[in-house]
């Protein structure tokens, strides 16, 4: 077996964001279905926050190549 | 369509995010080649993630 | 043999499936260009310009079987990804993404295909060739609708924010529409079929090795073969979606090309 350990490690780190964008999305979902018309409230909210947890994942990634 | 609205903006996202930390991460990679340092990556990288974020809530997040 | 198939048993004891198996010598000749990919290129535009002749050919007002195949898949092209997505200019536009659809569609689909068995996107250049249409035809497009110095103007000034920003900042943003909207455009489609061929490879060849081993062993091999079964109707619905998408996208673009504001 070859291969490199910083991939493993950025699998494990990936769970988090993984994890965040689903409960991001599902409070999303779950606001607007109860309240439509508070769509255009949550949208910016839900997607600030998506980046900040996809910005997490992908400086995961990126550490997992560069160092 | 209000549901392809919210693919079209994640992907956006994704790809501004994507392209800032490369951008600016590159940037900072051959600034720490050229100058012999180990810090300017890190600098480029959260530089490149602050502004692509500032640029997501520029697009997105201002009503 | 191994242009065309893949067997567990080649050299001694097992070998596993790895980006090897995507490296196929060509099938006959000595060139570059008789491999299996390229073949089934040719195949699959032989395949749907047949179907789309043959179901088009007889157009009656109750519709055959045939032809209401065809139709069905057209008109979710033009209605779901033309009409809703690019709005009023659209018909221009249907041709391109119907090829797209249909090509990627095919060619996808000969993943699962028994005797076949090989995405051709699983070759990133294919999917590389495809983007670099999409890039084409979304900035050509861009520029037509506003002009080359309006549109590169509003690519890379956004309005509402402090002049010393935009150094951080239009950079950021040529990158996104000049590098990473293609770059990405393509590796998905790649890593999906990608994975999902290597996926597949996993399960069916490691359960042909079990197989050949001793009783126990022999024992557990169904289950890989069921769970390989399993998992081919799953990458049948991964290469529909991901053919879905790869036009999705394009029309998503070419909309936003087409966009006064964006």
């Amino acid at each position: 077996m070859t291969g490199t350990l910083n991939l493993v490690g950025y699998g494990l780190s990936a769970i988090g964001p993984a994890i965040a964008t689903g409960m991001i999305f599902a409070a999303y979902i779950s606001g607007v279905a109860r309240q439509p018309e508070a769509r255009s409230v949550l949208q910016p909210i839900a997607f600030l926050g998506f980046a900040l947890a996809e910005a997490l994942a992908l400086f995961g990634l990126v550490l997992a190549f560069v160092l | 369509m209000a549901m392809k609205d919210e693919g079209n903006a994640l992907w956006s996202i994704f790809g501004y995010l994507l392209s800032g930390m490369l951008f600016w991460g590159g940037v900072g990679y051959g600034l720490d080649k050229w100058l012999n340092q180990g810090y300017f990556l890190l600098v480029g990288l959260l530089l490149g993630i602050g502004a692509a974020i500032y640029l997501v809530w520029l697009r997105f997040g201002r009503e | 043999m191994r242009s065309l198939f893949r067997l567990s048993g080649e050299g001694e004891g097992f070998v596993p499936p790895s980006s090897n198996d995507f490296e196929l010598p060509p099938v006959f000749g000595d060139n570059a260009f008789t491999t299996k990919p390229i073949l089934l290129v040719f195949l699959s535009v032989i395949l749907v310009s047949v179907f789309f002749l043959l179901s088009s050919r007889k157009a009656a007002v109750v519709p055959s079987k045939l032809q209401f195949a065809g139709e069905s898949i057209y008109s979710f092209v033009r209605n779901d990804l033309g009409r809703d997505i690019i709005g009023h200019e659209f018909m221009r536009f249907v041709p391109y993404l119907f090829t797209l659809f249909t090509f990627v569609l095919t060619n996808n689909i000969f993943g699962i295909v028994p005797f076949l068995q090989f995405p051709t996107m699983s070759r990133v250049s294919f999917p590389y060739v495809l983007a670099v249409f999409t890039f084409v035809v979304f900035h050509y497009v861009g520029i037509r609708k506003q002009g080359i110095v309006k549109y590169l103007k509003e690519i890379m000034f956004m309005p509402g924010v402090p002049k010393p920003v935009y150094i951080l900042l239009t950079p950021i943003e040529l990158a996104t529409f000049f590098l990473v909207r293609p770059l990405t455009l393509s590796l998905r489609l790649f890593a999906n079929m990608f994975a999902g061929h290597l996926l597949l490879l996993v399960f069916i060849l490691g359960g042909e090795h079990l197989f050949q081993g001793v009783l126990g062993l022999k024992l557990i091999s169904p289950f890989a073969f069921a769970f390989g079964i399993g998992l081919t109707f799953f990458e049948f619905m991964v290469q529909c979606l991901q053919a879905y998408i790869f036009t999705l996208l394009t029309a998503l673009y070419i909309a936003g090309a087409l966009a006064d504001e964006h």
